[in-house]
Order: C-alpha cells, then structure tokens, then sequence
C-alpha cells in the first residue's frame, strides 16, 4: 500500500538559529512520483529529514500515512522507518559483501531467513548485481553502489521511497540506470520524491516538479521541467 | 520473528567478536586479572570465617566461685548463666571433679597426694559468638559468690582466645573485602562499557543503518549487549580457571602441614565459580549497557 504526505505550515530552524524551511505546505498523493529541486542547501534534504523523522518541525505538522512524525513515540519511529526508505548521494553502504549488505537489512528488520534467501537474490536480480553478490561496495563502480544502496531499499518494499541527490555522483550511463530503478519501484507502487539539484534527469523525466529557494517552495508544476530561474548548484 | 531476531543477535555478536578479538581479548583478560582480586577476597573471607566459626565451638570461658560459696546457690548461677542468650553451653565443675582433673594433667601428681583440694566450684561457659566473649566474661564477673573470670586453662580456651584476635582480624578483612568488591565492580564496568565504546564506534556504520531502516532499539542493542555478557562471562571463568585450582592446591597444602587452619573444602569451590562467572557476566551486561545507552541516546548520523 503506498504512502502518501502531507505537510502543513512546516518550519524548520536548526540550533545554531538558521530557518531551513519557511512555512512549506506540501502533498504528494500515494503513488506519486515528485521531483524536489533547488540549490544546494535550500531546504530539499531537511524536507526529506522530516519525513524520515530525522529533523522535527520548530512549528506545523508532518503527516506520513496519517501519521503525525513529529508526535510519534520513540518506539513508532522505528515503525515509521520501515515505511519510508531512503537513498543518499553517497550510498551509505556497510564494508560488507552484496549480498550481506542487503540481507543486513532485512535481518535487522526481524526478516524471517526463508524470506531473507528469497528477497535477496530477487533484490539483486532487479539492480543488476547477482553476478556480484560475493564482492564488496569497494569493487563496485559508483553506479552498482548506488543500485546496491536501491537494492537494500527495495528488498524491504516500503511504500515511501526517498531519494536525496541519488546521481550525484554517477556517470550519465549510470544516472540514467538508477533513474530507471526508481522509476520502475514507482511504476510496482511505491510513492517516490527525489531531491537533486540535476537539471537533466528532471527534464527527460517530465514528472511532477516541485521547486525550493531559502527554505520555501517557490513553485510546484505536474510534468515539468527544470525551472530555468533556480540554477542548477 | 523472535527466532529470527535472536538468531541476527547472535550472529551479528558473534560475528563481531571474531573480527575484533584484539579488543575482546583485552577486555576479556583485564575483566580476568580484575575478577581474580575480588575472587581471592571472597576466598580469603570465606576461609577466614570458616576458620574462625570452627574456634569459636571451642571458645570458652571459667568463672571460679568464691570458695565459701553454697554448692547449692553455685548451681543455681549456673543454670541462670545458661539461660543468657550469648550463651551456648554451660558446664558446672564441682570443686572435687576439678581437683580430680588437675591431678590428672600433672605428671608428677604424686606430690599433690595429702593436699587439702585448693580449687574452688566453677562454671565453664561457651560463647555462641567469639565477639561476645568479653561482654560474658564482664556479666560473669558482676554475678554474687563469682571470684575471677577466666579464659579456660584447656586446650580449647587458648585457641578460643587466639580465635578472638582472628576475628579481630576477620573483620577487617571483611571491610577490605567489600572496599575490593566495590573498586573491582567499578573498574569492571568502566573496562568493559569503554571496550564496548570502542566497539560501537567501529560499528558506527552499521548502527546507523539500523537506525535508518527501523531496526527496533532492542535489536540494535542486544547484540552489543550479548558481547559485552560473553565477555564478561569469558574473564569470569579464566579466573575461575586460575583461582579453584590455586585454592584447592593450598587446601591440600595446609591439611597436611598446618591442620588447625581449616579452608573452605572443594566442594564450596563449585557455588564460588557460579557466583564469579554471574558477577562476570553482570559486569560485562552493565558496562555495555551503558555504552549503548549513551550512544543511542545521541542523534544517528554517517560520517563518511
């Protein structure tokens, strides 16, 4: 079942007193897919950070399938967690093989281990790197890292699906592969918002466009292009 | 779902003890070298008492009465002084029956032979506490017709008066014990909980994917936890490994050359190591319990 968001009059202001996001308002419907777009440090990953209760809102509400994050109990966070997956720019991989990097996941999880044999190699298999399995992130081109990182999120099946910047560090062949992954986990149901800063994975995509400039969004087009006006770093 | 959980708990301590078993053989071995302190305190208290309780059966203590005192009103102190709760026996010697046994302890007897009997009735009085001992003999010594208090002229008396400074000494080997006890806990915890901060900070990586992805707090912890426990369980034994074999030795040891000291038999050396091994596991739970506490309680982030 997807997720979907909701985010109502939202600030967020760090502690050394920097407003991050003014007063955002934002939906995506279950089953979406949004790009976030904006400079570097306007606000798109804090947006994010507050969908996987990384940040909390100074003033507003943040909704995730009906849940109110910022109210949730420290026990629900974990809850909320196996709901939302995230992608980072650097993978965030652990110094384990393939295979272990994506079964670490669902063991965690409480993954009975007929599961973990199943979805692993079906995980893999969907990325491209079953034929890698037994190698390690460091043998990996940035491209397979980043699929591997896709891999792990996608064994777990969260209905939300968060990627902050996942081509910022990839090769054109391989931004357009990981595009593709996370378009295909979007067209089997999961809801996707993808923050980058890329003008040009935005305008082949022609998806829902979500723009954001000192913490506020500044316009919100479906199937839109890269706002000329945003600049691209 | 539990089985699964345990099972990652498991596997993940485990695994994490062979890749860093520089780390846990150093903890494992200063939990050990600690642990072999505060059990060879715990042994030396435990003999001392036992040696001690063993003399104590055999303290005692004379009051002579007056030697015009009535035999009759003699009898009735005595009976009064068993009844005193401090008082584990009494035992009244008629004038004759002492005369007759003072006689018998001298070897040159013959000489003793016409003498009128100079001895008077007394009561030999046993003590259920060595401590009480004195507070007794002061009792004794204020009672009507009672002459002098004395410790007993028997072989019994002399190490009950050596047993008194025993448990002097016993008593202070108790207070060092428990100060032991105390400083080898604290330094227990403080290696371990460090052991297992070290740990935490090597395994930044896979604690924030945890985080990341949902794993409960139970299971990110419960495999640091399990280390820290084997850990401390680990040291315990190597201890026990060093400390039962040692005790048992001296045991034979002094049977044979010293029989007076008595020392906890083999068979209290089973109890000991079980108390050991679980204060080496509650040391190793405890330290990393408050690792993880502390860690977990700081927001998740990667550093690379």
């Amino acid at each position: 079942m997807p997720a979907s968001v909701e985010i109502k009059d939202v600030t967020v202001i760090y502690p050394n007193g920097a407003t991050a996001l003014s007063d955002v308002n934002l939906v995506v419907d279950k089953g979406e897919f949004m790009f976030l777009v904006g400079p570097t440090g306007h606000g798109k990953s804090t947006l994010l950070k507050l969908l996987y209760r990384d940040e909390v809102p100074a003033k507003g509400q943040v909704l995730v399938s009906g849940w109110d994050v910022a109210k949730l109990a420290p026990s629900h966070i974990a809850r909320l967690r196996r709901r939302v997956g995230v992608v980072f720019q650097d993978f965030r991989l652990l110094p384990r093989t393939v295979w272990e990097n994506v079964a670490f996941a669902l063991h965690a999880t409480g993954f009975p281990y007929r599961h973990v044999r199943r979805r692993v190699p079906q995980a893999l298999a969907d990325v491209g790197l079953l034929d890698k399995a037994d190698d390690y992130p460091s043998q990996l081109s940035a491209g397979e890292q980043q699929s591997l990182a896709i891999a792990r999120v996608l064994a777990l099946q969260p209905p939300l699906l968060l990627a902050d910047e996942p081509t910022g560090n990839l090769d054109p062949d391989s931004t357009t592969h990981v595009m593709d992954l996370l378009a295909k986990a979007n067209e089997e149901g999961a809801t996707m918002i993808v923050a980058t800063h890329d003008p040009s994975i935005v305008n082949t995509m022609r998806r829902r466009v979500v723009a954001m400039r000192s913490g506020k969004i500044v316009s919100d087009t479906p199937e839109g292009g890269y706002p000329g006006d945003l600049g691209s770093a | 779902m539990i089985s699964a959980a345990l099972d990652f708990i498991c596997r993940e301590a485990a695994l994490h003890l062979r890749r860093e078993r520089l780390i846990a053989i150093a903890t494992i071995s200063t939990v050990a070298v600690l642990l072999l302190v505060l059990g060879a305190v715990v042994v030396l208290l435990i003999d001392v008492r036992l040696w001690t309780d063993q003399m104590s059966r055999a303290l005692e203590v004379s009051a002579y009465f007056q030697r015009d005192f009535p035999r009759e009103r003699a009898e009735k102190v005595a009976a009064q002084i068993a009844e005193w709760p401090a008082v584990s026996e009494t035992e009244f010697v008629p004038k004759e029956e002492g005369w007759e046994w003072l006689k018998g302890q001298l070897a040159s007897s013959a000489h003793l032979k016409g003498l009128e009997n100079p001895l008077p009735d007394r009561v030999r009085v046993h003590a259920d506490n060595p401590s009480d001992v004195p507070q007794i003999a002061k009792q004794l010594e204020e009672l009507e017709g009672v002459k002098d208090v004395v410790p007993s002229a028997t072989e019994a008396g002399r190490r009950g008066s050596f047993a008194q400074r025993v448990v002097q000494a016993r008593k202070a080997v108790a207070y060092a014990g428990v100060a032991a006890g105390i400083l080898v806990a604290l330094a227990g915890i403080f290696i371990v909980h460090n052991t297992i901060r070290l740990a935490l900070h090597s395994r930044w990586r896979e604690i924030y994917i945890m985080q990341l992805i949902g794993a409960t707090r139970f299971i990110i912890a419960a495999p640091f936890l399990l280390e820290g426990t084997i850990q401390g369980t680990l040291g315990a034994a190597l201890a026990c490994c060093i400390l039962v074999p040692v005790h048992m030795y001296l045991r034979g040891l002094t049977a044979r050359s010293a029989p007076f000291v008595f020392l906890a038999p083999d068979s209290a050396m089973l109890p000991f190591a079980l108390l050991l091994l679980l204060t080496g596991a509650l040391l190793g739970l405890t330290g990393s319990a408050v690792s993880i506490r502390r860690y977990m309680s700081r927001r998740p982030q990667w550093h690379g």
